[in-house]
């Protein structure tokens, strides 16, 4: 494989952006027709994305929002879902090399979501040199795209859509296609259990008792067992 | 368009969370936490252990319903797998098979 060794500048970061801002554009106006359409404003779908910046937190945000779940156990159930985020700068770090800088972490740390991770660990991996210009303008370029995808998706309104029922349908299964993409990118053989144990649960607690009362059992139950093999593992 | 209370603390209690958890660990020292630790693995299963509940909670409403209507939903799903084995992209994945449940909703 050609070593790519054009500077690493922040316009490079945001060139490298572009193919994530064409896929977070439709994804974010998703996100914006479906939080209108659900009855939050435009100003809190909005909110939700310039604060929270992670589009499945802020999906599941809706349907927490709108099934009146407490401040408190949505909020917990939408940071037990970004914890993943922990594992990012790091690995990122690790591949970056030693001497690479973090002074400016504070500010492109922002926007390190699942496919500005993913983008930059492949760029290092074709041989571009980590700078954080780079991956300023590579995290700019993906949060301004989502800002303006769902600003737009607000803007046209739950509405929007009713006389599209393709669009609408399609639409409708980012959501799903969205988690499930997630899960192929962070899956490995170790987490198989995990993942057979947190869906087993979330489909009877959600059809015994409630969707919130599903999601909170299956991350809680799948969590568990990640620790319950770890202690099992250091047994033997 | 007012902004509820409740809502923009859920933002700013989730984002600040989100926030901390993407940059802190760029400042702290990990070499401290064992790579097969508790922690770690806690860490590493609850993110598979969130994402496929949310999955299954997604797609439970669809499943109820008649085999054909569940059509688009295979479709998708297959389109997905396939999507993010070519491309191991998470947005094109997502977005194939977003397209691919329009498409087949579109034909029956």
């Amino acid at each position: 494989m050609m070593s790519d060794t054009r500077p690493s500048t922040f316009a490079a970061g945001l060139f490298a952006a572009l193919p994530i801002v064409l896929g977070y554009f439709p994804i974010a106006f998703a996100f914006g027709v479906a939080a209108t359409g659900q009855g939050l404003s435009g100003l809190e779908a909005f909110a939700l994305s310039l604060f929270i910046y992670a589009g499945a937190a802020q999906f599941l945000a809706i349907a927490l929002i709108s099934g009146g779940a407490p401040l408190l156990v949505g909020a917990l159930t939408l940071i037990a879902m970004n914890i993943r985020h922990v594992l990012y700068g790091p690995a990122l770090m690790k591949r970056a090399g030693a001497q690479a800088g973090r002074r400016f972490g504070w500010a492109w740390a922002f926007g390190l979501t699942d496919e500005v991770f993913g983008a930059a660990l492949g760029a290092l991996a074709r041989g571009r040199v980590f700078s954080e210009g780079f991956m300023l303008g590579l995290s700019l370029g993906a949060y301004l795209s989502w800002l303006s995808g769902t600003a737009l998706g607000a803007y046209a309104g739950g509405g929007a859509l009713a006389g599209y029922p393709v669009i609408e349908a399609a639409l409708g299964f980012m959501l799903p296609a969205l988690f499930l993409a997630l899960l192929l990118s962070i899956l490995t053989r170790a987490q198989l259990p995990v993942i057979v144990v947190a869906g087993i649960v979330a489909t009877a607690l959600t059809l015994l008792w409630s969707g919130t009362v599903g999601i909170l059992g299956g991350m809680i139950a799948g969590a568990l067992v990640g620790v319950l093999e770890f202690l099992d593992a250091d047994k033997n | 368009m007012p902004i509820r209370i409740e809502i923009l603390l859920l933002c700013l209690l989730v984002g600040a969370a989100t926030y901390v958890f993407r940059f802190l660990p760029l400042r702290a020292d990990l070499s401290a936490m064992r790579p097969g630790g508790i922690l770690a693995r806690f860490l590493a299963a609850t993110g598979p252990a969130s994402i496929a509940t949310l999955f299954v909670v997604s797609v439970l409403p669809v499943l109820q319903g008649d085999l054909l209507s569940q059509a688009p939903l295979f479709s998708g799903v297959l389109a997905v797998l396939l999507g993010y084995q070519a491309s191991k992209s998470v947005v094109t994945a997502t977005l194939l098979g977003s397209a691919a449940y329009g498409a087949v909703f579109a034909l029956i």
